[in-house]
């Protein structure tokens, strides 16, 4: 027994962009049609009462559940939402050893006359004086960042992360010699942080080949990305090299 | 049953402060911000705070109508300082309507009259609070939030104590600025909702001050701050900044701004510090009696600051993943919760809870539907319920979209509409139980005596015969007793100020404090 809904008829629309929120969106729809016409009486009753009542946290429940039965297995985004429930979402890797960003997209290139060997580029947040170099290391979870609070953050680090997020890192942000994120933009929680803080920084970072520990030099000398670049769709990436593997 | 009628004339405003929100929310989402976090579900909470702003917003604020009218509510915002409200409580509200119109529960019909009366409530809140600029928005403004009389600003101009880069007390005010921010992105739940700009204002010829708000950092209705922000001091600080060298070019809506060329520390030159809530009159001096006092106050609070971080992220990072949804959400959905404070009515019922009716939907938000529901929302403007024809050109981007549903005018000849979404119904949350302790400007009290002083307090300037003395006004009565005894009001805990009265102009302002 299913009614027909105010937005069934639709004469632009047809389904969202995402097939995951179609499947969830028109579950849901399914389920108030239903419930309207177990109701049985008019709309207006409906919604103002018996709507809030009939549809449960049991049946959204169900939703989710059949989407996971189809072996669907949802991008994690926050660390406990895979830690409570790994067999929701999918492994991120997040504690793989010998971890290393290989985006498809970052420009590498072989090595200069100093020995530089480009890595990757970034979108740089504030002209420094000078490069930087430091040591390339992974924080990837509240664990690594525990153990930094706990025992201190190696000197020389380069902290490599993965969110745009300010506050991951919050504990031991300002002990970081350079911070290169993987995500977001020179406006995000993470840029204005470093900004503050005065810590050379590159947003949206693209990576290959650099691993915990290496010796790299980012070219934080390079103009800032702007918002205007970021509107006009201007590339202004600055380079990231490795140096040397201990 | 309510026996609301809407008029033609209300259904066409409805819609126009609809299409000024719907063109505010992509404009701010789509083109400037981008939420992470590795601790937070960030968009998931941000979805279940919406519901929560649908279904509890129009009582609450009618509850809060009840002791004070949104118009007086401006007022107080204007003269104690108030989180960005501008655009996140109705926007809020809105896509929690729009979400639950792509879920077929609601018809863009339904609480048509709650929806008219929260975005008349945000008209008259929000034209009060901008009284000075006549404008509704920062967005309508040209991205400008220029809130504060004259009055107060020659007071912040005329105190605000002369640093330069590598000295110590622009060393201490950097230091303080990084660290409150960070701490207040965390108390936040990585929102940037306690963090707010106002200005710019210009100083003189190659000067601008920005005023910088840093609110809830201490014990008050947060319940994660308990014990943490025990040590910190003071709840809300504001911190006065004068740069030279850059024009800020835009301070936005969330309270964000850009500036031409990129603003450095090296560009801020004169610095205060002042805390305000709605028990003070108006913006307090907090170590402004030297610089040298100002120096250590700057680094006693970054220490204490930095202190709540750690206990803050170590308790955050501990929390289970429906706490951060709960504290996430809550954060979002409390962005108006300072109105029922000023009104003398909070409950923690109604500001720290998950109203039942959007808590059935917890199970639906995962991570990743989370990020491209939000994301279809906000940033595509892709819901169904968001297409229209295609001959239109959306502001922006000139899609056939618009990011908010209209009223259509048809109820006016079907009837074929609903008035409310009803009373509150019972909430839940995961969080620990909120503590009887909220540290305001008269000290730690208990939520029975904070609200018992706000419906008592009225700050002079909110009240005759001071209330409707505008800068209009000022203009050309300068020279009236009234002027000069408003004049000394905010004057009263200035350095150098003092009783100097109306009669002074912003060079004047800059002499005397330059002599000082």
């Amino acid at each position: 027994m299913s009614a027909k809904l105010y937005t069934d008829t639709d004469k632009y629309a047809w389904q969202s962009e995402f097939p995951l929120v179609e499947a969830y969106n028109s579950a849901v729809k399914d389920l108030v049609r239903r419930r309207f016409a177990e109701f049985g009486g008019d709309w207006k009753e409906f919604v103002a009462g018996a709507a809030d009542d009939t549809i449960t946290k049991d049946d959204l429940l169900k939703i989710e559940q059949r989407v996971l039965d189809y072996g669907y297995r949802f991008e994690p985004s926050a660390i406990s939402s895979a830690a409570e429930r790994p067999q929701a979402y999918r492994d991120k890797g997040l504690h793989q050893e010998d971890f290393s960003f290989e985006h498809p997209e970052a420009p590498i290139a072989a090595a200069d006359a100093e020995g530089r060997e480009q890595r990757g580029v970034g979108d740089n947040v504030v002209t420094h004086a000078h490069n930087l170099k430091g040591i390339a290391r992974y924080v990837r979870t509240s664990d690594k960042v525990l153990q930094y609070l706990t025992e201190g953050v190696p000197a020389d680090t380069i902290a490599i992360v993965d969110d745009s997020g300010g506050t991951l890192t919050a504990p031991v942000l300002e002990k970081f010699k350079g911070v290169l994120c993987a995500g977001g933009t020179t406006r995000s929680h993470l840029a204005i942080l470093t900004r503050e803080y005065g810590i050379p920084c590159f947003m949206n970072v693209r990576l290959s080949g650099i691993k915990d520990g290496d010796l790299i030099e980012v070219e934080c000398s390079a103009r800032a990305k702007t918002g205007e670049d970021y509107a006009a769709g201007v590339d202004a990436a600055a380079r990231v090299w490795r140096l040397a593997r201990p | 049953m309510s026996n609301y009628k809407p008029t033609y004339a209300q259904l066409l405003e409805t819609n126009n402060l609809i299409q000024q929100n719907a063109d505010e929310i992509y404009w701010l989402c789509a083109t400037r911000t981008v939420q992470e976090s590795k601790i937070f579900p960030v968009s998931a909470y941000i979805l279940f705070s919406y519901l929560n702003c649908y279904y509890r917003y129009p009582a609450l604020l009618r509850k809060i109508e009840e002791r004070m009218l949104a118009e007086e509510i401006g007022d107080r915002a204007r003269n104690q300082g108030i989180k960005i409200v501008a655009w996140c409580f109705p926007c809020f509200y809105l896509l929690g309507r729009e979400m639950l119109i792509n879920w077929g529960v609601i018809k863009p019909t339904d609480a048509v009259e709650d929806v008219s009366y929260v975005l008349d409530f945000w008209k008259r809140f929000q034209l009060s609070w901008h009284r000075n600029n006549g404008n509704l928005t920062n967005r309508q403004a040209g991205h400008r939030a220029q809130i504060m009389p004259e009055q107060r600003l020659q007071v912040f101009h005329a105190d605000a104590y002369e640093c330069r880069d590598g000295d110590p007390l622009h060393k201490a005010a950097q230091a303080f600025l990084a660290a409150t921010a960070q701490y207040g992105f965390l108390v936040s739940c990585e929102s940037r909702l306690t963090l707010h700009n106002y200005g710019p204002y210009r100083v003189s010829d190659t000067r601008q001050m920005l005023v910088r708000d840093f609110r809830e950092l201490a014990e008050s209705d947060y319940p994660w701050l308990d014990g943490v922000g025990r040590d910190i001091p003071y709840n809300n600080l504001t911190v006065t900044m004068i740069v030279e060298g850059v024009h800020i070019n835009l301070l936005d809506d969330w309270g964000s701004f850009e500036s031409v060329p990129e603003l450095k520390s090296e560009h801020m030159v004169a610095v205060g510090l002042y805390t305000a809530d709605n028990l003070s009159e108006g913006h307090l001096p907090v170590g402004m009696g030297s610089r040298e006092e100002l120096t250590a106050t700057f680094l006693d609070l970054t220490e204490r600051i930095k202190q709540a971080t750690t206990l803050l992220w170590r308790e955050m990072a501990g929390w289970t993943r429906d706490q951060q949804l709960d504290a996430g959400a809550l954060t979002y959905y409390g962005v108006i919760k300072e109105f029922a404070h000023i009104a003398g009515c909070y409950e923690v019922d109604d500001w720290m809870k998950i109203d039942e009716r959007a808590e059935r939907f917890r199970p639906l938000l995962n991570d990743e539907y989370g990020n491209l529901f939000l994301g279809e929302l906000v940033g595509y403007i892709s819901s169904p319920s968001q297409r229209l024809n295609d001959y239109t050109m959306m502001q922006h981007n000139d899609n056939p979209t618009r990011s908010l549903s209209f009223y259509p005018y048809s109820m006016l000849v079907d009837g074929d509409y609903t008035a409310r979404v009803g009373p509150l119904r019972p909430g839940v949350s995961n969080l620990p139980a909120k503590q009887d302790r909220y540290r305001t400007t008269r000290g730690v009290l208990t939520l029975e005596e904070y609200n018992r002083l706000s419906r008592e307090f009225t700050p002079k300037l909110c009240e005759e015969p001071f209330r409707f003395l505008c800068a209009d006004w000022v203009k050309y009565h300068y020279d009236d007793p009234r002027a000069g005894e408003m004049f000394k009001l905010e004057q009263q805990h200035s350095r150098v100020l003092k009783d100097q009265g109306a009669g002074l102009r912003r060079d004047d302002v800059e002499a005397l404090r330059s002599k000082a």
